[in-house]
C-alpha cells in the first residue's frame, strides 16, 4: 500500500520530530568546518569558540560526535517553565509555549542531558506541563460540536494527539445533525 | 458544503499567537479567530491556528485564497515543501499539486548527491571534510524522505478516488499528467478485475460499479468534504467566519 494504515489518520511523533529538527539552535562547536550549501540554506562556518545557528537535527549530530556543546533555549529552564506551569494551573487557557516545545525538549534531554542546567527538574516540570495540559484537553471534548472549537497555544505534539478523536466525534455529530435536518424538510 | 480549508495554516512554529483550533469544514458559521482564510476551493487542511474565540454564528464568505498565496517568499523550498507535506497527509481531498516546488528540491537532491560522490573521492580529505560531508549527505535522506512521504500520500489518495478522479473535472485540475495517468489506469484495472472475477456473472441490473441505490452510500469513494480539519493561523488576524 501506499500509505501504511498506521499512518492515514494522523502523522506519528517520529515525523514531527523530523520536521522540529528543521528549527534552528545555537551551538558551541568544537571543531572548525567551512561554510557548507545545505538544502534548507547555508550554515557555516563554524569557529571554535564562536557560537552558530545551525538546524536541531546538525546539532544533535555533531553532539553526538562530541564535536558541539548545544546552548539550551531560553525557555528549556527551571524559571520558564515553572512559570508557565503556574500559569497552567491557574489559568483556564493553555500556556504560551513553543510550537514544538514537546519534541524539542525531548530531543535535547536525551543527547544533550549535560548542556542543560538542572535536567531533573526540568524533566519534572515538563512532565507536569504535559499533565495538567492533556487534563485541559480533555475537557475539552465536552466542548466539541459540529462547528467550531478554537484551542489556543495548543502544541503540535498535543494536536495530534487529540486530532483521530476530535475529527471522528465532529464528524459524527456532523452526521446526526445533517440526518435531523433533513428528516425536517421532506 | 465547501470545503473549508485555510490556507496559511501551518504548523510551521511560531512561538506567537498559535490557535490551533479545530473546524468543522464548511458547515455552520462560526467565528474562528486567527485562522487566516479559507478556502472554499482547496481542502482542509490540517493544524491551523487560530486565536481567540469567540462564536457567533454569522456570515461570510469564505474568502478564496489558495494556499500557497500564504507561503512566504523567504521561506526554503523545502520548509514550504514541509507545509505541502503536513497539509496533504491531514486534508481529506487531494490538494493542489506543487510539480514546480518538488522538481526544484528534486534537482537540488541530485546536486548535492553528486557533489557528495565527488568529494569522497578525494583521498586527502580531513576529518572536518568528513563531517561535512557526512551532513550533506545526512540532509539528502532527510529531504528525500520528507519528498517520498509526500508523494506517497498522494499515489493513496489518487489509487482511493481513482473513480472518482475520472468523474470529475474539478480534481483533476488539482493533479499532475502522471498522477491523472495514473488514476485512469488504475480505476481501468479494477473495474475490468471486479468485472471479470463477480459482476459478468451477476444480472445486468447490479452488474455496475457506479449503481446509486438509494439508502445505500454511493459505490464510488469520493473525499469526505465535511470532514474538520486542524487549522493553525500563522499570524494574529481578525476572526473569520463560515458561511453556513
Amino acid at each position: 500500500m501506499s500509505l501504511p494504515q498506521s499512518l492515514r489518520t494522523s502523522v506519528t511523533p517520529p515525523e514531527l520530530e523530523l520536521i522540529a529538527s528543521q528549527q534552528l539552535i545555537e551551538i558551541i562547536p568544537l571543531i572548525a568546518v567551512e561554510k557548507t550549501a545545505f538544502i534548507s540554506g547555508a550554515f557555516g562556518p563554524l569557529q571554535p569558540p564562536r557560537k552558530a545557528q545551525i538546524p536541531l537535527w546538525m546539532a544533535i549530530n555533531l553532539k553526538l560526535k562530541k564535536k558541539c556543546h548545544i546552548v539550551a533555549p531560553e525557555w528549556l529552564s527551571v524559571e520558564f517553565l515553572q512559570s508557565r506551569l503556574d500559569e497552567e494551573i491557574n489559568e483556564p487557557g493553555f500556556s504560551k509555549l513553543p510550537f514544538r516545545y514537546a519534541e524539542v525538549s525531548k530531543l535535547l534531554l536525551d543527547v544533550a542531558p549535560d548542556d542543560i542546567q538542572s535536567t531533573d527538574k526540568i524533566r519534572y516540570l515538563l512532565k507536569d506541563l504535559r499533565e495538567a495540559r492533556q487534563a485541559k484537553s480533555r475537557e475539552g471534548v465536552d466542548q466539541i460540536n459540529r462547528g467550531e472549537l478554537s484551542l489556543s497555544n495548543l502544541c503540535s505534539m498535543e494536536i495530534n494527539e487529540i486530532r483521530p478523536f476530535f475529527v471522528h466525534a465532529m464528524g459524527i455529530l456532523t452526521h446526526l445533525h445533517r440526518d435531523a435536518s433533513a428528516e425536517d424538510q421532506p | 458544503m465547501s470545503r473549508s480549508s485555510v490556507s496559511a495554516m501551518n504548523w510551521e512554529a511560531r512561538f506567537k499567537s498559535d490557535t490551533p483550533t479545530l473546524i468543522q469544514s464548511g458547515k455552520n458559521g462560526k467565528s474562528r479567530t486567527g485562522a487566516l482564510a479559507l478556502d472554499s476551493d482547496n481542502e482542509d487542511q490540517d493544524i491551523t491556528m487560530a486565536s481567540a474565540s469567540e462564536s457567533n454564528s454569522a456570515r461570510a464568505r469564505p474568502v478564496s485564497v489558495a494556499p500557497e498565496l500564504y507561503i512566504q517568499d523567504d521561506e526554503s523550498p523545502l520548509s514550504q515543501l514541509t507545509k505541502h507535506w503536513m497539509n496533504e497527509r491531514h486534508a481529506p481531498d487531494i490538494l493542489p499539486a506543487q510539480e514546480e516546488l518538488l522538481a526544484s528540491l528534486l534537482d537540488h537532491i541530485r546536486r548535492q548527491s553528486e557533489a557528495v560522490q565527488l568529494l569522497r573521492g578525494e583521498p586527502s580529505a580531513s576529518e572536518e571534510e568528513h563531517i561535512r560531508i557526512m551532513l550533506v549527505q545526512m540532509e539528502v535522506e532527510r529531504v528525500k524522505f520528507i519528498v517520498r512521504s509526500y508523494v506517497r500520500t498522494r499515489l493513496f489518495k489518487i489509487e482511493k478516488f481513482a473513480r472518482f478522479i475520472m468523474t470529475d473535472a474539478t480534481i483533476q485540475t488539482r493533479i499532475t499528467t502522471a498522477e491523472r495517468a495514473h488514476a485512469s489506469r488504475h480505476a481501468h484495472l479494477t473495474d475490468r478485475h471486479f468485472h471479470n472475477s463477480v459482476l459478468q456473472s451477476l444480472p445486468e441490473t447490479q452488474s455496475h460499479l457506479d449503481d446509486t441505490p438509494i439508502f445505500m452510500p454511493p459505490m464510488i469513494t469520493k473525499p469526505d468534504e465535511t470532514r474538520p480539519v486542524f487549522v493553525h493561523a500563522l499570524r494574529d488576524c481578525p476572526p473569520i467566519r463560515f458561511h453556513e
